[in-house]
């Protein structure tokens, strides 16, 4: 190495490409995710007349009266209004199917008797059904802001799920406002602030609660029979969470989800008779539209975008359509973004403007001829607006306002073209036909009679328009700033590049100081390195493939355990037989076949993925075979996990006192956990004060023993018979256990009790780890910190973790929050989904400890603070860092390649944003690390001179 | 592979013996040509006596195809074994049949370890699919090795076969384990053919994986004589 480096030098450097790399990630997701509308503004008395005609001025409509307004919409649409109100009953995440069916089948039995009245509704014609497919991310605050606006949402918004923020995009609720209605939203919070202020009256409750399936409907239902019978509002919006609470607790099967459908089922019956059967009032005409914002998967959880999550139901009651057979009642698709349109049509205001659905085909055939076509001229103006700002003015030329309003055109004529060529160009030609047919419907209805045959080819043109362009628009929400997205991923690649760098610099001298033992002059690859450098580079190469992003576990455990097979390999290969066996090869072999038994076991626990997921496996097993087993797996893990973390803490052989508090307080919270999980686990639907208090007790307890370990252990460590660096290595050793314990002990709380055989084997798996680490295997120090990033990925997955959305575990995240809090519940959420990669990433603290220990014999104790630290804790630091940036920015660019893939939003995004959530657990896990072990490794040096002090002086 | 010489330390411990005589390249070309049609003969008899393939019956087929190539194997390698004074012929095939069945044993360790799946339906499955794993890697070195742990240890671990035989026991069988590392990897993947399913593609990928070895430990030989003849010039 012809530059020293200095320790300063080494992190400022680091710092820098960290930063680099933040700015770089931040930069390039704002870019490739749409947060913005594409059009701003809201439609007004405008999306009336003909997009491509001179706008006629503009007037103030918001200082017009609302009545007025309303009056002047209605005149302008030429559609007559028939309803006058409109109850909206969502229910959270039931699936299209469990009212209307799969494949033209009906629904299961125990569904279908669950819900007689809605049944009956669907058979006599009084309801119309459509599997409404929702867009993925399907989560409840995105999928109502599609319901409400007809855009798709930005991706981001899943981030922003847990901070709901006022709509401030054109939607429906906005419409109705100004032409005066009165709203009434009773059920989930989430509406309250989605439009804060817009209600009249209000009773929001919290989906804070995922345990509690009872109460939440009940706080919804009790307003109801007041509101039916009051007749001052226009709007009423019940959101029922209740069914997806069900969900969450017990899946799809769960025994509570007939009583809750059957709930929903009363609730429609209800409002059917009082609202709408019942006129005894003069309330008007009212429309019930049920809708449900997502579905949910066979466990019950949504996020994804497999046709269970993504099958929500949209039903229309009331609507007297001439539908009569069950089947055509049942048997219909839509897409979510739909029910914008049509509802804007049914109630006589303006389409939202940067809405990209279509008109529900069916819910309009009460109007006469004229106002149906009218209806899907008016939709078609709003996408062609919507087009017009995305496409280059030069297409529309030779279309004059005067052609499309006469249906005649200069150099078009009235025939009917066959539309090809590129995208856009088929896109205006449809246009154009819809627009002509309508015109000679138009000129030939007051003349001719037979004026059918025409109707039928302009309501076909119009169809076919309004479903091309809302897949066009759809596909188009994805258009991506360039510069930017370049800017961020150049970012990267240099800090990726400034890691790398660092990394071989330090690695070469690391490993070209004669003085170290491990490094000989005809030091080669050998078979790990190359492995641990494949592995990155498969890594790299399957993200490339979607089914390999769904199915990653599937790479990490089989890497994971042909890196065991190798190490075995190696450790038979370095028996000689001349001396016969020693214990030490037992040593190692037996640690061997721990981790590789362990791994198999963790790879058999869950079965996760996407593909897959229904084969069978250990939890589903268990959890089969009762209850009563998960308890003894859960007793019996934490049991073992108390033994074995105070047997690593005791195994030092320092009986400190500090170490002995700290072994007790352990063991009071391992008490504690127990009688948590026993008293507290036991009823799912508690929502006990007691448990909160005790989860926030072992919280506090753990923080207390781990910092304050990490905080006092330096100081108390000093012993004069040994030399300064087994101290040290010792005193690291002790805190890196206690990190271990402590974080074990709080995933156990934390996890769902099946999770805690894992969480006993990925201890096991460090211990022996460290062991074999500790036997002096020859395998590189840069190779045993890879491993151990990788051995915590593949834990990850162990965990029952997978790259779709649907596997995060909401329902550990409010375990000891009393209140509402998203940051507290957040920083839960993310412990619980990083359990693994951050317990391999904070052994790092024990394995630097058991080096040092080991090593102190070898003549750093002259080397000053600096170069210790450089030498000890550089690769730690480094390895993490680099494996993580190259797998971050390959990932980065493997998404700009796919922008345009068709899985790009329901597996590359997804997948993503568990990339960027690994990159903040690497840099919290080395920051953790690097904290520790210089905090520990400068107060002992501090200690050291100071006694030497004293030797000098006395 | 590899736990097979620890498991085998601790039951014996004899001590290498001298080395028979060597083999000529055409000799090896011969052995695998035989192997080769052998294979194939199982293939044919799989397809058109029994109407069965890999992908419609794994484990009769297995059954079939190692069925075949272990009594060639066993009779081919006998030829080739160390000290034939002192180990009679039915001494060997009696510990091929020995060795055939802790290799499958060691196979289907290995297999299960790196996720194959454990279940009844799958059970007879890994058997055959290890048993014919075991004819590829385990029997020709026990006929030809015998007990021998310091053979074992230097040819497969140590990786430092000398002569011809060793090179033609050696490379075909890490080639038949690596072809079947690779063999695994379709199977994850969403492409719903029936060939995903273990451990049909892993037997596709050890077969393959096995010629290819059986090509490079010839071409191995060639360029190793000429390297020596040019040495000794």
């Amino acid at each position: 190495m012809s530059t020293e480096m200095t320790c300063t030098r080494l992190t400022i450097l680091t710092v820098a490409g960290i930063f680099l790399q933040i700015i770089g990630l931040s930069i390039f997701v704002f870019g490739f995710f749409p947060v913005k509308p594409t059009l701003s503004g809201v439609s007004g008395s405008e999306s009336y007349r003909h997009p491509l005609c001179d706008p006629a001025p503009n007037k103030n409509e918001s200082e017009i009266h609302p009545e007025k307004l309303r009056l002047l919409y209605q005149e302008s649409s030429g559609i007559s209004s028939r309803y006058d109100r409109l109850i909206l009953m969502v229910i959270d995440g039931l699936p299209g199917e469990f009212v209307l069916g799969k494949d033209g089948q009906p629904p299961w039995k125990v569904w279908k008797e669950s819900m007689p009245y809605t049944q009956s509704l669907l058979a006599s014609g009084d309801a119309i059904g459509y599997h409404a497919k929702a867009a993925p991310p399907t989560v409840t605050m995105p999928r109502l802001k599609a319901m409400v606006s007809g855009a798709i949402g930005g991706f981001l918004d899943v981030a922003f799920n847990f901070n709901t923020q006022a709509l401030l995009d054109d939607n429906l609720l906005g419409q109705f406002l100004r032409i005066g209605w009165k709203m009434v939203m009773l059920g989930d919070e989430t509406w309250i602030k989605l439009f804060p202020g817009l209600f009249m009256r209000h009773d929001g409750v919290s989906s804070f609660f995922v345990k509690d399936t009872v109460q939440v409907d009940k706080n919804v239902s009790r307003h109801l029979p007041n509101e039916l019978n009051n007749d001052d509002w226009n709007l009423l919006i019940l959101h029922y969470l209740g069914l997806d609470h069900v969900g969450h607790t017990g899946g799809r099967n769960s025994p509570l989800m007939a009583s809750k459908l059957k709930e929903m089922d009363d609730i429609v019956r209800t409002m059917h008779l009082k609202a709408m059967v019942d006129r005894s009032h003069d309330q008007g005409r009212t429309l019930l539209i049920v809708v449900s914002d997502h579905g949910m998967t066979e466990n019950g959880n949504h996020g994804g975008s497999s046709y269970e999550e993504t099958d929500s139901l949209m039903l229309f009651i009331g609507l007297s359509s001439n539908i009569s057979d069950y089947a055509g009642a049942t048997n219909n698709l839509a897409f979510q973004v739909d029910l914008t349109p049509t509802l804007a049509l049914l109630f006589g205001v303006p389409i939202p403007k940067n809405n990209v659905g279509v008109l529900v085909p069916g819910t309009l055939d009460y109007l006469r001829d004229f106002e149906q076509l009218r209806a899907l001229e008016l939709n078609s103006w709003q996408l062609l607006r919507l087009m017009q700002a995305q496409l280059p003015n030069s297409l529309f030329e030779g279309f004059s306002c005067k052609c499309f309003v006469d249906g005649v055109c200069e150099g078009f004529g009235t025939d009917i073209s066959e539309c090809s060529g590129d995208k856009e160009k088929q896109l205006i030609c449809l246009f154009r036909n819809a627009a002509v047919l309508h015109g000679i419907w138009k000129s030939k209805k007051l003349t001719e009679s037979s004026a059918a045959e025409d109707f039928n080819r302009a309501l076909d043109a119009y169809n076919a328009f309004l479903k091309t362009a809302s897949e066009w628009l759809a596909s188009k929400t994805t258009e991506k700033p360039v510069f930017l997205l370049g800017l961020g991923v150049s970012a990267m690649i240099l800090s990726c590049v400034v890691c790398a760098t660092l990394f071989l610099s330090l690695f070469k001298e690391v490993y070209n100081e004669p003085k170290d033992q491990v490094c000989s002059l005809n030091y080669l690859l050998n078979l790990e390195e190359v492995f641990i450098l494949a592995v990155l580079l498969i890594l790299v190469i399957s993200m490339g493939s979607s089914s390999m992003v769904e199915e990653e576990h599937y790479i990490w455990h089989f890497m994971v355990s042909t890196f065991y097979l190798l190490l075995l390999f190696k450790t038979v290969k370095s028996f000689s037989f001349s001396k016969g066996l020693n214990s030490l090869g037992e040593y190692r072999i037996g640690s061997i076949f721990l981790l590789l038994i362990s791994g198999r076991l963790l790879r058999g626990w869950h079965q996760g993925g996407v593909n897959w997921t229904y084969f069978p496996d250990i939890s589903k097993w268990l959890e089969q075979a009762g209850g009563s087993y998960v308890k003894w797996i859960q007793l019996i893990s934490s049991f073992l996990v108390i033994g074995l973390g105070l047997f690593t803490l005791f195994r030092t052989g320092s009986n400190r006192k500090s170490v002995r508090i700290q072994a007790f307080v352990f063991s009071i919270c391992g008490f504690l956990i127990l009688l948590h999980a026993w008293r507290y686990k036991g009823d799912m639907f508690g929502t006990d004060n007691g448990a909160t208090v005790t989860a926030k007790v072992i919280y506090l307890l753990l923080s207390i023993s781990a910092g304050g370990g990490a905080l006092v252990l330096p100081w108390s460590m000093l012993k004069k018979d040994k030399s300064f660096l087994a101290v040290a290595g010792d005193c690291l050793y002790l805190i890196g256990s206690a990190y271990v314990l402590c974080w074990c002990l709080l995933q156990l709380l934390l996890q769902q009790p099946i999770n805690s055989g894992p969480i006993l084997l990925l201890l096991i798996q460090i211990l022996a780890s460290s062991c074999l680490s500790s036997k002096d295997v020859h395998v590189n120090e840069c190779v045993e910190i890879a491993a151990l990033y990788y051995m915590g990925m593949a834990g990850h997955f162990a965990l029952g973790n997978s790259n779709t959305l649907a596997t995060i575990d909401v329902a550990g995240a409010f375990i000891g929050i009393s209140s509402h809090s998203t940051i507290l519940s957040g920083i839960l959420m993310f412990m619980i989904t990083y359990a693994s990669p951050l317990l391999f990433l904070l052994s790092l603290v024990m394995y630097i400890g058991e080096k040092l220990r080991n090593h102190s014999h070898l003549a750093h104790s002259d080397t000053d603070l600096g170069q210790l630290l450089k030498l000890k804790l550089g690769l730690p630091c480094l390895v993490p860092l680099c494996i993580n940036s190259i797998l971050l920015t390959a990932y980065t660019v493997v998404l700009l390649l796919m922008r345009n893939h068709l899985f790009v939003w329901s597996v590359f995004s997804p997948k993503y944003l568990y990339v960027c959530a690994t990159t903040v657990c690497t840099y919290v896990g080395v920051c953790i690390v690097a904290v520790t072990v210089a905090y520990a490794l400068s107060v002992t040096t501090f200690l050291r001179s100071k006694t030497q002090q004293l030797v000098v002086d006395s | 592979m590899k736990e097979a010489k620890k498991k085998k330390k601790k039951s014996e411990t004899s001590i290498g013996v001298s080395r028979n005589g060597s083999i000529s390249t055409v000799g090896v070309l011969s052995v695998y040509l035989i192997n080769g049609l052998f294979l194939a003969v199982g293939f044919w008899v799989a397809r058109n006596r029994f109407l069965v393939d890999l992908v419609s019956d794994p484990s009769l087929t297995l059954f079939l195809l190692w069925s075949i190539e272990f009594p060639v194997v066993v009779i081919i390698y006998s030829f080739l074994r160390k000290d034939p004074e002192k180990c009679s012929c039915s001494k060997a095939v009696g510990r091929s049949i020995l060795g055939l069945i802790s290799g499958a044993f060691m196979n289907a360790l290995g297999a299960i370890a790196l996720g194959a799946p454990i279940g009844a339906q799958y059970l007879p499955k890994t058997i055959h699919w290890s048993l014919l794993m075991s004819v590829f890697t385990f029997v020709p070195a026990t006929v030809v090795f015998g007990a021998s742990l310091t053979d074992w240890h230097r040819v497969f671990a140590s990786m430092k076969p000398s002569g011809n035989i060793e090179h033609m026991i050696l490379v075909p069988a890490y080639g038949a384990i690596i072809g079947g590392w690779f063999g695994a990897w379709p199977m994850p993947l969403d492409w719903e053919r029936p060939w995903q399913e273990w451990p049909i593609c892993v037997c596709y990928g050890a077969i393959g994986g096995y010629i290819v070895g059986q090509i490079v430990s010839l071409c191995l030989m060639l360029f190793l004589r000429k390297h020596k003849s040019l040495k000794v010039a």
